[in-house]
């Protein structure tokens, strides 16, 4: 330790500088740090393209639902592909319609019951599907600095411990291990920040896709029920 | 996923290399380059001990006074100077010719004198006045009485003094006034008799003729007023002379009162030195400063061991004195003496203190140009402090 801080006394303080002159368990807090910053601006990345796609495939589908196509036509073309959100729900709950009128269902309560779990469910995946990962910039975003933060109480505690060791408390002595100890609370900040405005905003917007597919969900809901009605009145009436 | 977490290592390693391109080590603080400033610490002793020199002799390596000429006649003397006895150089009055500072005092008081209208002075005329007529009355016995006794208004006086003073006693008093030494300031008194006495003949002449016979002892009575005339006139002077000194200062009169004392080398030690201007280096005073007491101190402190738990310790002092050779060892046996506390740890502190200064011979770091200060010094301990 002593060794880092004279060395430091002399050496340069460019940024590899320091990163190189700091102790094993700043290095690693610094590293670990980088390392959340990579994966924080991977989900950000990753959210921003998804949520737009979900974004622009609502559209779509809303657009193509209210055009009045014909709801078998569009379940089969939906159902040949993968479907995420309002086409997920709306294929989920189709299935289970088709389900219950090729076995010639008896009730319509407890088929519309099974059309809104269905929907529930698929609404419950895509929900999590779209808020996944978000904890994780909650994460970093709120521990990041405090991670910083103790790289930065470690390495100002060895570089005391090295000025009492060489016996000098010149400021050229002091300075280089405490910048390098800083360094760790500036790249804790630099994964933080980012963390905490990107949770914030992909939160929001999970909460608004979402309530849009709620609020899908529940209309076609109550378009289902008025056609299971419709179509279980004239049986119940031949009967 | 996998392709955003690529775009985010990939972006953060441009990010780094970046960084580590542009940033680098920020530019270093640009510290004026301000020269030091030398300082040294000179002990007050180098301004408060110098020596004069010689002024008009050469620079040599030692400033020396100016040389006496007289072979040395006092053995063990310790002051140069030229004095048979020897003495520490004491002030000596300067001696000055006494007809200067006289000759100057009464050419002021007689200017003054007319201006001024002292009561003091005009008494001590009637009184002296009173006397001459009292004794020219015990000699003559013709006068009137009532001519003889003036009264103490101004107008009587004018009247009387005229008739008693101008007999021959006043001519023949003259010659007797003349030759008065210069110390005296009134000069001027003597020829305002003189004139009263030439103005106003006739009654002196009457005199004459009248009582030839008693001329002789009206003479001889008269010397004896001339006498206590004297002393009068002597009283006035000083009368006048202290009011005139009151009323205007006089520069001059003040210098001479002044006791001008010359310092001169006094003592008895011959200087055998060739006078010198001074030298180029300070010589600091023959005084140890304080940091060079200390840093003697300093030395035999450090080899002091001193036992720790010794009864009756607290305010012993420990004074050593010692000769010392100009390589810093000791000549001879060291004395020291403990004083305050008990016996036993005054005996234990001065074994400790002897056995700490024999351990430190010789001293190190005693100014050589100060030897004469340090030849015999006297170090006083706390050992409490050492503690």
């Amino acid at each position: 330790m002593e060794q880092v801080a004279l060395e430091a006394a002399t050496h340069d303080v460019s940024l590899w500088a320091l990163f190189m002159q700091a102790g094993l368990v700043v290095k690693l807090v610094m590293l670990g740090l980088i390392g959340a910053s990579v994966w924080t601006w991977a989900i950000v990345i990753d959210k921003y393209i998804s949520f737009g796609r979900a974004r622009r495939q609502f559209d779509q589908f809303e657009q193509v639902f209210w055009s009045g196509q014909s709801l078998e036509e569009l379940y089969r073309t939906l159902s040949e592909r993968q479907n995420t959100g309002l086409g997920a729900i709306f294929v989920s709950a189709m299935r289970e319609w088709k389900k219950s009128f090729e076995r010639g269902a008896r009730s319509p309560i407890g088929l519309q019951m099974r059309i809104d779990r269905a929907m529930d469910v698929t609404l419950a995946r895509e929900a999590e599907h779209l808020t996944g990962r978000l904890s994780s910039l909650a994460t970093i975003g709120s521990a990041g600095p405090f991670v910083g933060l103790f790289g930065t109480v470690i390495g100002i505690m060895t570089s005391f411990q090295a000025i009492a060791g060489s016996k000098s408390t010149n400021l050229a002595v002091v300075a280089p291990g405490i910048a390098e100890a800083l360094l760790a609370t500036a790249i804790g900040l630099v994964a933080a920040i980012p963390a905490v405005i990107a949770y914030n905003k992909f939160s929001g917007d999970a909460g608004k896709l979402s309530a849009r597919m709620e609020g899908f969900a529940d209309e076609f809901s109550a378009i289902l029920s008025r056609q299971i009605d419709e179509k279980l009145q004239p049986r119940a009436a031949a009967q | 996923m996998k392709g955003s977490v690529v775009a985010s290592g990939i972006l953060h390693g441009l990010l780094l290399a970046a960084a580590l391109v542009s940033i680098g080590a920020p530019a270093s603080f640009e510290v004026a380059d301000v020269e030091a400033l030398p300082v040294d610490i000179i002990p007050v002793e180098s301004i408060t001990q110098t020596q004069q020199g010689d002024e008009k002799a050469e620079m040599k390596e030692k400033a020396a006074p100016i040389p006496t000429t007289k072979p040395s006649t006092v053995e063990n003397a310790e002051n140069a100077g030229d004095n048979d006895v020897d003495l520490k150089s004491a002030p000596v009055p300067i001696t000055k010719p006494s007809n200067i500072e006289t000759a100057a005092a009464p050419e002021k008081v007689e200017k003054v004198l007319p201006q001024q209208d002292d009561v003091a002075n005009e008494i001590k005329e009637i009184q002296q006045e009173q006397e001459a007529a009292a004794s020219q009355e015990v000699a003559l016995k013709t006068e009137p009485k009532e001519e003889v006794k003036p009264d103490p208004k101004p107008e009587v006086k004018a009247e009387t003094t005229p008739e008693p003073t101008p007999t021959e006693t006043a001519e023949e008093a003259l010659p007797e006034n003349v030759p008065v030494p210069v110390a005296k300031p009134l000069q001027e008194k003597k020829p305002e008799e003189k004139k009263t006495a030439e103005e106003k003949p006739t009654p002196e002449t009457k005199k004459a003729e009248e009582k030839p016979v008693e001329k002789k002892k009206t003479e001889t009575a008269n010397k004896n007023s001339d006498d206590k005339s004297k002393e009068d006139k002597k009283k006035q002077e000083t009368a006048k002379s202290k009011s005139s000194k009151q009323s205007d200062f006089n520069a001059d009169d003040i210098a001479s009162l002044l006791n001008k004392t010359d310092a001169k080398s006094t003592g008895a030690k011959r200087s055998t030195e060739t006078a010198a201007l001074g030298t180029k280096k300070t010589t600091g005073g023959s005084k140890l400063s304080q940091s060079e007491m200390d840093a003697l101190r300093g030395q035999i402190e450090n080899n002091w061991s001193v036992i720790a738990g010794i009864e009756g310790a607290d305010g012993v002092v420990v004074r050593v004195t010692m000769k010392l050779d100009e390589t810093g060892d000791i000549i001879g046996d060291p004395q020291v003496v403990a004083s305050g506390g008990s016996e036993t740890a005054r005996r234990t502190l001065e074994g400790s203190a002897l056995r700490a200064i024999m351990k430190s011979r010789p001293f190190k770091n005693l100014p050589r140009d100060k030897y004469d200060a340090w030849s015999e010094v006297v170090v006083n301990f706390d050992p409490s402090e050492l503690l």
